[in-house]
């Protein structure tokens, strides 16, 4: 799954460690879902869509069909 | 690379009630592991009566034992979500490997290849396995 998870935290201006607190994850989760290494959950996919004031689908997107 | 070499040494990369729950998971370790000895040692060397001393030292084994089991669990239902999987993948290599390993070397061991195991010697290879398949995830994540 693709996700502009990146995109948006850097628009902010918060580090890996400052998205995490707020998320209430660790910097390793952050880490892993930015770089596509982990999906996470729906309750936390939620969670980064609310902190963001968007949607799930406006930050996950599922990878094109080959 | 950098961010790898910064998470091995950072603790912070973790959640404080992760760090919090993994204190309390070696603590209580470290007390049920305490009186499993001192248990081994009060009936191998006949300090009480061997029955006495059996059961005192298998009901506060059992005890901080099932304490250590509880305080896990709670690791495993509060954790970081990744840090869950991780740890999860690192039971189930626990187990694989456990299970696997003992059947393998017990046939080894009644075909007289090998000297025959003991369910102590697949405990300890359980307990070796867990934290090789931690620092698994850990790298298959950063």
């Amino acid at each position: 799954m693709r996700n502009r998870l990146k995109v948006l935290r850097a628009e902010r201006d918060w580090t890996q460690a400052e998205l995490a607190r707020e998320l209430d994850v660790s910097r390793q989760t952050v880490n892993a879902v930015e770089t596509g290494k982990y999906d996470p959950s729906l309750p936390l996919a939620f969670r980064i869509a609310r902190l963001f004031a968007t949607t799930i689908e406006d930050v996950f997107q599922p990878e094109e069909e080959p | 690379m950098e961010a790898k070499r910064r998470w091995f040494h950072n603790p912070c990369q973790t959640t404080e009630r992760d760090r919090r729950n993994q204190r309390r998971i070696i603590a209580w370790s470290l007390l049920w592991m305490v009186s499993w000895t001192a248990g081994a040692l009060a009936i191998g060397r006949e300090w009480l009566a061997a029955e006495a001393a059996g059961v005192v030292a298998a009901a506060l084994s059992a005890g901080l034992g099932i304490a250590t089991l509880l305080a896990y669990r709670r690791f495993l239902r509060e954790a970081d979500e990744l840090r869950r999987k991780i740890e999860i993948e690192a039971l189930a290599l626990a187990f694989g490997v456990g299970i696997v390993g003992g059947m393998t070397y017990w046939l080894l061991g009644k075909s007289g290849i090998v000297a025959e195991a003991e369910i102590i010697d697949v405990l300890l290879l359980m307990i070796l396995a867990h934290p090789v398949g931690i620092l698994i995830g850990y790298r298959r994540y950063s």
